[in-house]
């Protein structure tokens, strides 16, 4: 008599995901409490800290804000790219490169705020644009692999902004940095008492864009059957190559406008490492959102406010904030290995 | 100058035995990658496994002091991490690119939360014992060959003979045989009686080995000691090199002997002094990776016709 | 007692019972046919006596003693060999590696060849052992299948619509070695649709439906009407009415095409015809003579190397999908699952895809336009389905189909180019399909019909090209063209300019 049976097909009623998810995260969460113990610190004293901290005050609340805008913009430029067909892993690349262009005009140049935001925006998304086409480009002209090619094309942007920071732009002394940008080029504060600024709103504008843009548009429509089925796409007279294309340039724009947001926010100065892996965490976010523009925000403010909390974490626990990577990339294998579950039940009688 | 002077210059031999040895930690990883790919998985989590296995290897010199014990350590390693990755690309039968990557900021997590537990936040990098350079007396003194053949370690010498042995397991075993059909046409494997997903899972759990063992390279038989940052695209530059080898463990050889002569040639190059920026030049491997996989010489068509498909049976 | 034994068996899959308590014996020396029709369960039983599915409760006996097949490879060691519908080769390895494929100790390969040549020879079953298989035509691969079976020493081999890819020259090269094998003893099972094959063939023939087994009788003692009405249910008269309708002009022209396909071979080697208003040429063959490139060529899906097609006496050789849909031609595609259709997206959906351009309002779809049109389709076509948002993968295939076959239809499209229509379905979705393709041709529409079924074009085309080797090798007229014509034309014996 066996106690658990295959289903004959998965369970999906919302009340099924919603608890596998849930149970996920749960058992992510034990399994990271585990290494707590490693540093003899108390599992729920770290956990209070990692999410009290983002979401009790204004000011935790704040720099939740800070991290969630370029956590929400590359996860939409995930979105974008993947369900068009577009595997494309290269948001490193388009942080920091947006993040150089958005420095250079900054620099280089004496715009008024009103005049300078729109230049940076316009810059910047087509220097990220730029680089994401590229990748297209191989992939439509020659069948490259757009996974491996973008992967690699992120070391090859931070090295150019390596040698940027170090050389050509590099503030007078010593260290690989620019100059602090122009007062009149930073992005305004939007709550007071916190440095929340205007990047959120950026990226909620952005989330409405993408929105409109694959559930209400016919270019949308399009992008996600060339995802979906190519063959189906092509039978349907859609030029699958030049969607492709418009995907990754929507994608490099995308994660461009994740580097604006962080230099002209928060860091307002060019350097080494201004990305934080940011890259990386954002595709993250979008694969716990389950590839949905409007659940991006949610998991975004979740995310972006452990990021925040595990800076506490590190002051009151003593638990280096390196946990919150274990933390952040457990949850979302749980959540994919919570599918095997969901194929069995368990019989009781 | 001559072409005598020229091949025995010291600039060149140099350069010729570093590429043999810089190519020493894609070529292990290619090589178990191999395997996975040929069994139908695309296992982008190797570049996590790789800081793994160094971070493992370099915990285990510090305290044993034995390389060998180190290197074993480290293979162990990335075989039993790789277990969790086999499970969700072959029985969860998750997006095998996703899993990959999740994973390597996992790995990222592990491995800077395990070091500096172990080291402590203050102490810098530590060095450990290395592999030693083997001394064959007579043949490493030659004039050319010396130093370039006979003068490395013998953990590139050990994968230089995995890689003849990967060779004739893919290709004159039946396991090999029924390894490359689970990822040529699962179905038919299955209908002979293979299992598809044990041969993924071993195909899977030998790359994690050989990309443990790179990680091992890395730390004892190239930098000597362990930093976070010790692996930068070696993961995924091996991944290039299992395409560009066109899923062979020979030709793969062949393709890290490039990619390690173009490491070499920017590493000393930028010693050399000039004017050449040295970050333009620590790109160069990435960039010739990048047109080595762009599919310019072709490649798409000859991958295993079922990577990256799961199998499921009824 | 008989040499194999399945008792009882039961399989459900969602939704479907594949299997009711299914009983069948099969004797030594015997050839014994699983007569049904699409989804009458034949297929799923044998998958189960072969250890590709497992069966819900039921028992397997052989020589009278039970047995346990969980997995293919407990049926091959019992003796047991299947040939699938989609051959189980893999297409990059050579005949001897294939054969070799799960067989435990040392490979080798020479020795391997030798006795596979050893064993080829002795059954007629010509093949050079290091020859890749990709390069195989299929009739040579499916003596490959057979010969991996004999070189396991198999003493059953199941046979799952053989015949469906053969010319009539390579079927009867196929019954040939298969007699061999009956008379060594070898128990063989067909499982098959086609009557005349069972009637010629066969000593037994176990009919199926719905899951459950009709009837088990000797072929000598039946004949193929009986065992059409068996395998159906009730009188089968599957004919269409056709009308006379006076054909007008050319609407379609295709002139000396030629067209590769992905490896580079020709398959289209300078085909011309043309199709009228009002008429429904017909195009037969068997699967891989070229039709799928002639069709995709024409809709620009394939590009063509030379010669030119004409739709309304303009040329449009080197214009788009889009374009093509535009100036009136419509395509149903052969495969409804990856081409026609996707699977994933709602019925909605799918209702606009190819047409999307026309359901807009600026740049946005126009939701409540499309809404619209989604629900006439279904109503106009009858597709069963609970609501236009429901995912089009989860349809059955007849409702597919018709929500396809729709879609094309409404765009109103001069001309229309339908692969296969009726495949896979049952004969409700048959006839009502039929219906639609010939209300259109009185409706003055241009139809170019490719199937493999002799049946659907002998009743809805008025005129029958026969394709053979990327070649027409003639156009009759189908009101006086004989089966036996026909035939004989698609294996390339016969010609008629």
């Amino acid at each position: 008599m066996k106690l658990i049976e295959r289903r004959v097909s998965p369970a999906d009623s919302p009340l099924a995901v919603t608890t596998a998810m849930v149970g996920a995260a749960v058992v992510a969460m034990l399994i990271t409490s585990l290494l707590f113990t490693l540093y003899k610190a108390n599992p729920l004293q770290a956990y209070f800290a990692l999410f009290h901290e983002p979401f009790a005050s204004w000011r935790g609340f704040g720099y939740t804000l800070v991290r969630t805008a370029p956590l929400t913009l590359i996860a939409l430029g995930t979105i974008v790219s993947w369900r068009s067909g577009f595997g494309y892993l290269g948001f490193e690349g388009c942080f920091v490169i947006g993040a150089a262009a958005t420095s250079w005009l900054a620099l280089n140049t004496a715009f008024s705020s009103w005049a300078f935001l729109p230049l940076a925006l316009l810059l910047s998304f087509a220097a990220g644009a730029a680089w994401a086409g590229m990748v297209a480009l191989i992939r439509a002209r020659f069948g490259g692999n757009e996974v491996l090619i973008s992967l690699m094309m992120n070391y090859v942007a931070i090295l150019i902004v390596q040698y940027l920071v170090s050389g050509p732009m590099r503030a007078p002394g010593g260290v690989p940095e620019t100059a602090l940008l122009p007062r009149a080029t930073w992005l305004p504060f939007i709550l007071p008492g916190t440095r929340a600024h205007a990047g959120i709103l950026l990226a909620l504008l952005a989330t409405l864009l993408v929105w409109v843009l694959l559930r209400k548009s016919r270019v949308g429509y399009e992008l996600i059957v060339s995802g979906l089925s190519p063959s189906a796409a092509r039978f349907g007279g859609i030029n699958v190559g030049a969607r492709l294309v418009f995907a990754a340039f929507c994608a490099g724009g995308l994660g461009a406008w994740a580097g604006l947001v962080e230099v002209l926010g928060e860091q307002h100065r060019l350097m080494d490492g201004i990305s934080g892996g940011v890259g990386f965490t954002g595709i993250i976010v979008a694969l716990l959102a389950k590839l949905n523009p409007l659940a991006v925000i949610p998991a975004a403010v979740l995310y972006g406010g452990m990021t925040v909390g595990a800076n506490a974490m590190q002051r009151r626990a003593g638990i280096p904030s390196s946990i919150t990577f274990i933390l952040q990339s457990l949850i979302v294998l749980m959540v994919l290995a919570s599918d095997i579950f969901r194929r069995y039940r368990v019989k009781l009688t | 100058m001559n072409l005598h002077r020229l091949l025995t210059s010291a600039f060149f031999v140099t350069w010729l035995a570093a590429s043999l040895r810089l190519a020493g930690p894609v070529l292990l990883a290619a090589l178990g990658e191999t395997f996975a790919e040929r069994s139908g998985v695309l296992n982008v989590g190797i570049e996590g496994t790789i800081l793994l296995g160094a971070l493992a290897s370099f915990l285990t010199d510090y305290v044993t002091g034995s390389v060998w014990l180190s290197l074993f350590a480290a293979m162990f390693t990335g075989i039993v991490f790789n277990l969790l990755l086999a499970w969700m690309y072959v029985t969860v039968r998750a997006s095998q690119v996703v899993v990959g990557l999740v994973f390597n900021v996992l790995a990222i997590g592990v491995a800077a939360t395990v070091y500096r537990r172990a080291l402590g936040e203050s102490s810098g990098p530590q060095s450990v014992a290395m592999f030693a350079p083997l001394h064959v007396p007579g043949l490493s003194d030659l004039p050319l060959l010396g130093p370039v053949l006979f003068g490395q370690t013998s953990l590139l010498y050990l994968t230089l003979v995995l890689v003849g042995l990967a060779h004739f397991v893919l290709f004159h075993t039946s396991f090999g045989l029924a390894l490359r059909a689970a990822g040529e046409n699962p179905s038919a494997a299955d209908a002979a009686g293979i299992s598809v997903g044990r041969m993924r899972y071993i195909g899977v759990l030998i790359g994690g080995a050989t990309a443990g063992m790179a990680g091992a390279y890395l730390v004892l038989a190239q930098i000597g000691l362990f930093r976070e940052s010790i692996v930068s695209g070696q993961g995924f530059i091996a991944l290039g090199i299992v395409i560009f080898g066109r899923w062979s463990p020979w030709k793969a050889a062949l393709a890290a002997l490039v990619f390690g002569a173009c490491d070499a040639l920017q590493l000393s190059l930028q010693l050399g002094g000039g004017n050449v920026p040295p970050q333009l030049l620590a790109s160069l491997p990435y960039v010739v990776t990048i047109l080595a996989i762009s599919g310019l010489f072709g490649g798409r068509a000859v991958q295993p016709a079922a990577l990256m498909v799961p199998y499921a049976k009824e | 007692m008989p040499a194999f034994e399945m008792r009882k068996i039961v399989k459900r899959f969602p939704g479907v019972v594949a299997n009711r308590d299914v009983d069948i014996t099969i004797e030594a020396g015997e050839i014994h046919a699983l007569l049904g029709e699409n989804g009458a369960g034949k297929s799923t039983l044998m998958q189960i006596l072969y250890g590709f599915h497992s069966m819900d409760s039921g028992s397997i006996l052989i020589d009278g003693k039970p047995v346990e097949i969980a997995s293919p490879r407990d049926a091959i060691a019992l003796g047991i060999g299947m040939v699938h519908q989609e051959f189980m080769l893999v297409p990059r390895f050579s005949v001897v590696e294939n054969t070799v494929l799960g067989l435990q100790g040392k490979l080798d390969l020479r020795e391997a060849a030798r006795r596979l040549r050893t064993l080829s020879e002795q059954h007629h079953l010509a093949v050079d052992p290091d020859a890749q298989v990709q390069h195989l035509p299929i009739g040579v691969q499916q003596r490959v299948e057979i010969l991996k079976l004999l070189y396991r020493d198999a003493r059953l081999l199941i046979l799952d619509e053989p015949t469906a890819v053969l010319t009539t020259h390579e079927k009867d090269q196929l019954f040939t070695v298969l007699r061999g094998l009956r008379s060594e003893g070898h128990s063989i099972v067909i499982v098959t649709h086609k009557l005349q094959e069972i009637v010629d063939l066969a000593d037994r023939v176990t009919v199926m439906r719905d899951g459950q087994v009709v009837a088990t009788v000797s072929t000598r003692e039946t004949t193929e009407q009986e065992l059409a009405r068996l395998m159906v249910g009730r009188e089968v008269n599957l004919r269409a009415v056709k009308v006379p309708v006076e054909r007008g002009k050319a609407i379609l022209r295709v002139e000396g095409l030629h067209v590769r396909d992905e490896v580079g071979q020709e398959k289209v080697r300078g085909v011309t015809l043309d199709v009228h208003a009002g008429e429904i040429v017909g195009i037969a063959g068997v699967d891989g003579n070229g039709q799928s490139q002639l069709a995709e060529a024409i809709m620009h899906l394939r590009p063509a190397d030379k010669g030119r097609i004409f739709l309304h006496d303009r040329e449009v050789t080197r214009l788009t999908v889009a374009q093509h849909r535009a100036f009136g031609l419509a395509y149903v595609p052969a495969d409804r699952r990856h081409v026609g259709a996707v699977t994933e997206m709602s019925i909605a959906d799918n209702a606009i895809l190819g047409s999307q351009g026309k359901h807009t309002k600026g740049p946005f779809l126009n939701t409540r336009k499309i809404r619209e049109h989604a629900e006439k389709l279904i109503t106009r076509f009858g597709v069963r389905a609970t609501s236009i948002a429901t995912k089009a993968g989860k349809l059955s295939g007849g409702n597919l189909q018709k929500l396809i076959l729709g879609r094309e239809i409404l765009e109103d499209a001069a001309a229309m180019v339908v692969e296969q229509p009726t495949r896979g379905l049952d004969v409700g979705a048959i006839e009502s399909i039929w219906a639609e393709l010939l209300a259109q041709r009185e409706r003055g529409k241009a139809i170019l019909l490719i199937s493999a079924e002799l049946e659907e074009l002998m009743n809805l085309a008025d005129r029958i090209a026969v394709m053979f080797e990327g070649r027409i090798v003639g156009i009759l007229n189908a009101a006086s063209v004989t089966t036996e014509k026909l035939g004989l034309m698609i294996s390339g014996l016969s010609e008629e300019s």
